[in-house]
């Protein structure tokens, strides 16, 4: 199946289920003015299914490329989502160092230098200028 | 219409040390993160939005300005250097200013590109300061009808324009117009889409989803390319004769016209919205070839190439702000992300910002001003140390602007909520971008959605609810009929390009 099959057949869903099921239980009905609160919502969620089924109907010639990329990014998502529970748990001067590291020895660098100057200077001088010079807290 | 005192008063207020000095800040990190290839303006941009909270609107802008304007001449020393551009506008750069790097002269390459650049860059801007008070002038005289039309127009030109489908440019612009019906509804303020988060009651924040679709995914994107190949070949080394070293006055001079035409292709793409400063550049290219005397000299290192690529690359961006100011409409993502700028400080861009912040329109005029001189200024001293930055690791680029992205938005956002937020949209860009959906055209968008709405509800208001009192503008009418023809026109040009595409 090609990519915009696959994208169109997305869409076409999610505008039907903005339009019948989110819209409805997420947007409160008002009485009276010019323009309820659903109105444009629900316009565009048709757009939305109309144009995601056009897309089936007639897809380009786009071509996704490489899955293995695809699925690296996945991995790098996830290293980055873990990360940031990890800030939430115990602060960004912890958890800095390490993601920083963890980032860059997966994208292949093995050089001491550049992996000590990522994991420990570059979070320092982060600190430096968000908490030192302008005085703002850290998440 | 705006008067001198106001004009002065503006100018006087931008040419001051201490706003000369958020320039040159802006300028140095512009061009610095431009040479590095996977960063760019844009993204340093992105990133550099939250960090001027703390500031006045002026040195703030000024700063941005800066980023804007030196991440274009930095954008063209990896496309020489290294033939891979640090900004999609400077791949037509790449195409002789790789070659003449090959040929020893890596250091007369990048100046030909930074002196054609800023003279692209202070053509459009004084085309920007000429013809924008008096455009913000015709548009005042718009109502919330002829700007509902306005806005249809906008979204069909960009759709169509933007990506190889007018169905996926109408699905980015949809997505993002219901993305940034979260929040509030603008005419009663009840909640809409926040599923319980409290936090959305005010919208999406629109540092977290900028800097997610823009940044985040494009850092995501280049990391697994990088994967397992960390090291870049780039041309350092080259002739020690001077005249290799340099651009003469009698070279620059020899390029005038070729300039003077890139110059004014950006100035007039720019304008328009969604046609992209690599368009201008390619454009101004292939007529510099086609009216060349010696065309078969081109791609081999020709200056007349690097002249014509750079000035219209560059005049692309002044002339990008004559939408936004006079009629808050972005046409490029860098447009989009000053206007969030200027919405943060305090700024509603459209025909009554020249009326209500004059003094500070025109102070940002003068900060552009200053910035081009203060990019030529840094950009003779900076080429040799921009051509080591090139060099450095992709992997510590990498994650130091996710840190700072991380920073950045938690600073914008006040916490981590924010930097979910963005790294949701991280992930959604990233998708669009795979499958072929425009991300330029869905954060516009974003942008104009609240002001798209509430103009449809004061047009609705203004007519009794009866639509078709719509057609009683002659505004609006022509509007709407262009819409109506742009939209055929690119449903049968995308519908020609699929057939020769098919056969071929």
């Amino acid at each position: 199946m090609s990519a915009d099959r696959i994208s169109g057949i997305f869409f076409l869903l999610l505008g039907l289920a903005m339009y019948f099921v989110v819209n409805p239980a997420y947007i409160e009905t008002v009485e009276g003015g010019s323009l309820n609160p659903k109105t444009v919502p629900n316009i565009i969620s048709v757009i939305i299914a109309l144009c995601g089924g056009l897309l089936v109907v007639k897809p380009t010639h786009h071509e996704v490329g490489d899955l293995r990329n695809i699925a690296r990014t996945g991995f790098y998502s996830l290293l980055l989502i873990a990360g940031l529970y990890a800030m939430s748990r115990f602060g960004f001067e912890y958890v800095a160092p390490v993601l920083a590291f963890a980032i860059m020895w997966f994208i292949g660098e093995r050089r001491p230098f550049w992996l000590a100057f990522g994991a420990v200077g570059m979070p320092a001088l982060i600190w430096f200028l968000v908490t030192q010079a302008l005085g703002r807290a850290l998440p | 219409m705006v008067d001198l005192a106001t004009i002065t008063a503006g100018f006087g207020d931008a040419f001051t040390p201490f706003n000369l000095m958020f320039v040159l800040f802006g300028v140095l990190l512009g061009q610095f993160v431009g040479a590095v290839p996977g960063i760019g303006p844009i993204m340093a941009m992105a990133i550099a939005i939250p960090f001027t909270f703390g500031l006045d609107p002026l040195p703030a802008i000024a700063f941005l300005v800066g980023v804007n304007k030196g991440g274009l001449v930095g954008g063209a020393v990896p496309a020489i250097l290294m033939n891979t551009p640090g900004t999609p506008d400077a791949a037509a750069t790449a195409l002789d200013g790789h070659p003449l790097a090959k040929r020893g002269k890596p250091l007369k390459a990048t100046k030909m590109a930074l002196f054609s650049s800023v003279t692209g860059d202070l053509f459009s801007d004084i085309v920007l300061i000429t013809v924008s008070a008096p455009l913000a002038i015709m548009a005042l005289k718009m109502g919330p009808i002829e700007v509902v039309a306005l806005m249809i127009f906008a979204f069909s030109i960009l759709a169509g324009l933007i990506g190889n489908s007018l169905i996926k440019g109408m699905i980015a612009a949809a997505l993002g117009l219901l993305v940034a019906s979260v929040g509030q509804d603008p005419e009663h303020y009840t909640p809409r889409l926040i599923f319980g988060y409290w936090d959305l009651f005010d919208g999406l924040p629109l540092p977290s989803v900028a800097i997610g679709m823009l940044a985040i995914s494009e850092i995501l994107r280049r990391m697994s390319l990088a994967h397992g190949n960390v090291k870049s070949g780039i041309i350092t080394d080259g002739s020690n004769r001077p005249e290799d070293r340099r651009v003469s006055w009698a070279e620059y001079w020899a390029c005038r016209y070729t300039m003077l035409r890139g110059a004014t292709i950006g100035t007039i793409l720019g304008a328009l919205p969604g046609i992209g400063s690599t368009a201008a550049a390619f454009m101004s290219y292939a007529m510099t070839k086609a009216g060349s005397k010696d065309p078969s000299s081109f791609g081999k290192g020709n200056l007349q190439g690097i002249a014509a690529s750079e000035s219209a690359n560059s005049a692309v961006v002044g002339a990008n702000l004559i939408p936004l100011l006079t009629l808050g409409i972005p046409g490029s993502v860098g447009a989009a992300l000053i206007i969030s700028a200027f919405m943060i400080h305090g700024m509603q861009p459209g025909p009554l910002l020249f009326e209500q912040q004059g003094r500070l329109v025109y102070g940002l005029f003068g900060a552009m001003l200053m910035a081009n001189f203060v990019n030529l200024w840094v950009g003779q001293l900076g080429l040799r140390f921009w051509t080591k930055v090139v060099s450095a690791p992709e992997s510590i680029i990498f994650s130091a602007a996710l840190l700072l992205c991380i920073v950045g938005v938690s600073m914008a956002t006040s916490g981590l909520f924010g930097v979910a937020i963005m790294l949701i949209f991280a992930i959604v860009g990233y998708l669009m971008s795979t499958f072929g959906y425009s991300l330029v055209i869905f954060i516009i968008a974003f942008f104009l959605g609240p002001r798209f709405e509430k103009s449809i509800a004061q047009s609705l208001a203004l007519t009794n609810g009866d639509l078709t009192q719509m057609f009683k503008s002659p505004v609006a009418v022509a509007l709407l009929v262009l819409s109506v023809v742009s939209f055929v026109y690119f449903m049968r040009k995308n519908a020609e390009a699929e057939a020769i595409d098919s056969k071929t």
